[in-house]
């Protein structure tokens, strides 16, 4: 085995996603750091006050929709809960992974679509659900299949819906703060700066430049999150299957299909395997998940170990 | 004054780490334990499936009644097992009784057609993979014991924690050992 080779194994890898998904996490924060440090520059001290108030308003928004993620995307994407009778594969492949991962078997949904695809969601793995297209049960294999539900079942094993709510806080307490100060600066009360007289002019233009861009530099921030936990969930799904060639087939039909899901709702785009707005037009920057090639080259080295 | 209080604030923090190292070997170790009762139960799972399997293969076949003796034989013997390495053992001939058996099973089309056989196939597939997904599990889990039990700071706890080293779950499976050959 040459170095090079070791660095495929999956709990180096797991461990890579896991501190970079973190170093992401913490740059947002820096940049709510920043976007305070701005508000304190430009309307001094007393602006602080409508920090908690943006946190607040963004946490009221965030929080229904990560507490009762489970009720909530079953209803968005039309998706139906089944028993072991209606499917008994499906139902069994998905408690094998569960026997492997060590987690309670979540509620298993279908969602009637031709189009291939998948996902998880819910706060915890106790009120976790899994769901399948009838697209992608038609055309992949038991071993695929398990592959699939591996990589849905880690993002559950993985704490996801936590970690997207999170971002997705942060990044919508930023976008409101930016919003209304920027309201302010242009229509505004220069009678609510306190100490515009002391004021350094490039401190009060850097301020401005933070504001503008803080948006911006949080949703990109907020989809590499995603991207990261998405490759990260590959990788558990290794982990927990010991079969990289399983989840690599699966990827590589999904890759040939060309069907979209049918989405009601760009909301929860996010949480498929295989996104339904980033194409090949979509700059890797602003896709919620990692190309499907890369994500495959990535399987095939870790095939290579085994 | 100030030096007081900056060795209360270490003898605290020192505390806290010593009794989350503590804790962290206890909860590996119940991890092991419920790892490797849910090894048990699916080979339970695996070992009640065995007379229907055994049942149908009989009113298909005539001469196959050594391989369906060996499985009998085999399930019969699991169900004594309580150590580990006995556990593992017992499950390796089990596996390989069964693997026999599915391998003759190929020269019955009948048997293989029929509703009933195919629906236990999926089942014994199942079960097949929840035994391998639960001994890895298992193994995984004493791995993490074990080098939490070896590794600095938490090996100072391990008599405090009243915790061992755990035997890893092996299988004698010789399918796994035989080195690949090669056809030209």
């Amino acid at each position: 085995m040459t170095t090079d080779s070791r660095k495929f194994d999956f709990r180096k890898l797991q461990a890579g996603n896991r501190r970079k998904s973190g170093e992401l996490l913490f740059g947002m924060g820096i940049i709510v750091g920043a976007v305070v440090w701005a508000l304190m520059t430009y309307f001094g001290k007393s602006g602080v006050a409508i920090v908690p108030v943006a946190i607040g308003i963004a946490l009221l928004s965030v929080w229904g929709s990560y507490w009762a993620s489970d009720k909530i995307v079953l209803t968005m994407t039309g998706a139906r809960l089944i028993d072991e009778q209606q499917n008994k594969q499906l139902y069994d492949l998905v408690s094998e992974v569960c026997v492997a991962a060590g987690l309670p078997l979540p509620k298993i949904a279908i969602v009637e679509d031709n189009a291939p695809n998948a996902f998880a969601t819910g706060r915890d793995p106790e009120h976790a659900v899994i769901a399948f297209t009838t697209g992608i049960l038609r055309v992949m294999d038991r071993e695929e299949l398990q592959g699939v539900a591996a990589h849905e079942m880690s993002h559950v094993a993985n704490r996801d819906t936590l970690v997207s709510a999170i971002a997705a806080t942060t990044a919508g307490a930023l976008a409101i703060l930016t919003d209304f100060l920027m309201r302010i600066m242009i229509f505004g009360g220069g009678d609510r700066r306190d100490n515009r007289d002391n004021q350094n002019p490039i401190a009060l233009i850097a301020s401005i430049v933070v504001l503008i861009l803080a948006p911006l530099a949080a949703m990109l921030l907020r989809l590499a999150i995603s991207r990261k936990r998405e490759a990260l969930a590959d990788v558990t799904a290794v982990q927990f299957t010991r079969n990289p060639a399983g989840l690599r087939r699966a990827l590589e039909v999904l890759q040939q299909d060309t069907t979209v899901v049918k989405q009601r709702s760009t909301s929860v785009a996010h949480i498929w395997i295989e996104s339904p707005l980033d194409n090949s037009a979509t700059s890797k920057l602003f896709s919620t998940h990692p190309p499907l090639s890369e994500r495959i080259a990535t399987l095939k080295a870790m095939e290579g170990l085994s | 004054m100030n030096a007081i209080v900056l060795v209360l604030l270490v003898v605290i923090v020192l505390a806290l780490l010593a009794v989350m190292s503590r804790n962290r070997l206890v909860r590996l170790n119940i991890a092991v334990d419920e790892a490797f009762s849910q090894i048990e139960v699916q080979l339970k799972r695996r070992s009640d499936l065995i007379p229907n399997l055994v049942e149908t293969v009989k009113g298909y076949t005539s001469h196959e009644a050594s391989t369906l003796e060996a499985v009998v034989a085999a399930r019969a013997k699991a169900t004594s097992a309580t150590t580990v390495a006995d556990v593992a053992a017992a499950d390796g001939s089990v596996t390989q009784a069964l693997r026999g058996l599915l391998a003759v099973t190929e020269n019955y089309p009948d048997l293989k057609a029929s509703a009933n056989f195919l629906a236990l196939q999926e089942e014994l597939s199942t079960t097949e993979n929840k035994v391998s997904f639960a001994r890895q599990f298992y193994n995984d889990n004493v791995r993490s014991l074990n080098q939490a039990i070896k590794t600095f700071p938490s090996s100072l706890f391990v008599n405090s924690a009243k915790v061992a080293a755990r035997p890893f779950y092996e299988v004698d499976d010789p399918q796994d050992r035989k080195a690949p050959t090669v056809k030209f």
